[in-house]
């Protein structure tokens, strides 16, 4: 299983050999062809152990992340100017905290242990923060 | 089939098999010693024939539940193998038909004619996916000096705790959000440009991340593979302060086929 983000060596393009498990779930369970259930084909009924909640949905959850990604923004790091300088927190914005909705975590970075992805699979239906009316 | 055959059929037990349907693929393919299929250990790899197209199933036990991690990459990585050879129509993960008689009756008789001509415009053709991920430091910086409210709203949560300014981050965040939702469809639609002139077809996938900055499928003729590639290492160099940028394939088509039509 290789990792999103480690650029392959002489250049800025990360080109993995193969798919890791985040790349295939976002493509086997969503593409390909369907038999459709109106079609005469004799579907038997397998169990199929599949995981919910991996698109993103605004929430009350997504707004507070991003609140707090932007609150401990290192900004000499982005070189930004004109601004007051509060560093404050050494903290890097990179980090990333699990949070409800664990699927979507458990996808953000392609080389999750497989024992995390099973924990999301045998997760009960993740809790939704509350929709915002659009 | 009747529902009350087919639940018979479920509660017979351990010793029913069904067959695992990976693919449509052209009928004059064989399958090589190393091919792998889902379940562990992993299930032998057939192919079913008829006329000039052929499917690629497993045959399985019917008892146990799939879906494991394991099973997903060996359902991809059995079709991406065949698609650098010839022509696959990918199944969607999770196909499973009762007999190899329903294989040919039901799934390739009825939709030969779509099938057949469907893998003859994949001939010579294959997916790659091409998905960028924002640097998160680099876009917020982007978005913070863009947005002046976004500057002040931070200023006004700085020290604070969450209880004590939840309106002000909940306003900070959808600003950030939105902002940051255009960024993508900006930077998705520079991909696109970028990669039109070699490739057939593209398709959008929506994003699967907060920091997404595009994640589209390329349908590419792998005769014009290398400029393909080097056109998205261009954008990668060229994004490289602000987002990561990679690219897999070639993949079976899986962006590129249309879901299954009961026969005419």
């Amino acid at each position: 299983m290789t990792s999103a983000i480690q650029p392959a060596g002489g250049g800025a393009l990360d080109r993995p050999t193969s798919s890791s498990l985040a790349d295939v779930i976002d493509t086997i369970l969503d593409k390909g062809l369907v038999i459709d259930a109106f079609v005469r084909v004799s579907l038997v009924g397998i169990e199929l152990l599949t995981i919910d909640a991996r698109i993103v949905v605004a929430s009350i959850d997504t707004y507070l992340r991003y609140a707090e990604a932007v609150n401990r923004l290192d900004l000499s790091q982005t070189g930004q100017k004109g601004l007051p300088d509060l560093l404050g927190d050494v903290q890097r914005g990179g980090a990333k905290r699990k949070v409800k909705g664990a699927a979507e975590g458990a996808l953000e970075a392609a080389g999750q242990k497989l024992r995390e992805l099973t924990d999301v699979l045998d997760q009960r239906q993740p809790e939704r923060g509350k929709q915002r009316e659009e | 089939m009747p529902a009350s055959a087919q639940a018979e059929q479920a509660h017979a037990g351990k010793a029913r098999i069904g067959y695992y349907i990976y693919g449509i693929v052209p009928s004059d393919v064989e399958v090589t010693q190393d091919a792998r299929g889902i379940g562990d250990p992993p299930s032998d790899v057939e192919v079913i024939p008829h006329r000039e197209i052929a499917a690629l199933v497993s045959p399985i036990a019917i008892a146990r539940p799939i879906g494991q991690p394991a099973d997903l990459t060996a359902h991809e990585h059995l079709l991406d193998g065949a698609a650098a050879k010839v022509p696959v129509l990918p199944m969607r993960f999770g196909a499973v038909v009762t007999s190899q008689d329903a294989v040919v009756e039901e799934l390739l008789a009825p939709n030969y004619d779509q099938f057949a001509e469907a893998l003859k415009s994949l001939e010579g053709r294959a997916e790659y996916v091409v998905r960028a991920r924002y640097i998160e430091q680099a876009v917020l910086g982007e978005v913070l000096s863009e947005n002046p409210q976004v500057a002040h709203l931070r200023e006004q949560i700085r020290g604070t705790s969450e209880d004590a300014t939840r309106n002000a981050r909940i306003q900070l965040g959808e600003l950030v959000g939105q902002a940051v939702e255009a960024k993508r469809a900006a930077d998705t639609q520079s991909l696109v440009a970028a990669l039109t002139p070699s490739s057939v077809a593209n398709a959008v996938r929506p994003p699967s991340s907060e920091y997404d900055a595009g994640h589209v499928a390329f349908l590419v003729e792998t005769a014009r593979d290398a400029a393909f590639e080097d056109a998205v290492q261009r954008i990668a160099d060229e994004w490289s302060e602000r987002a990561t940028v990679r690219l897999l394939g070639p993949l079976a088509p899986y962006d590129f086929v249309q879901t299954a039509q009961p026969g005419a």
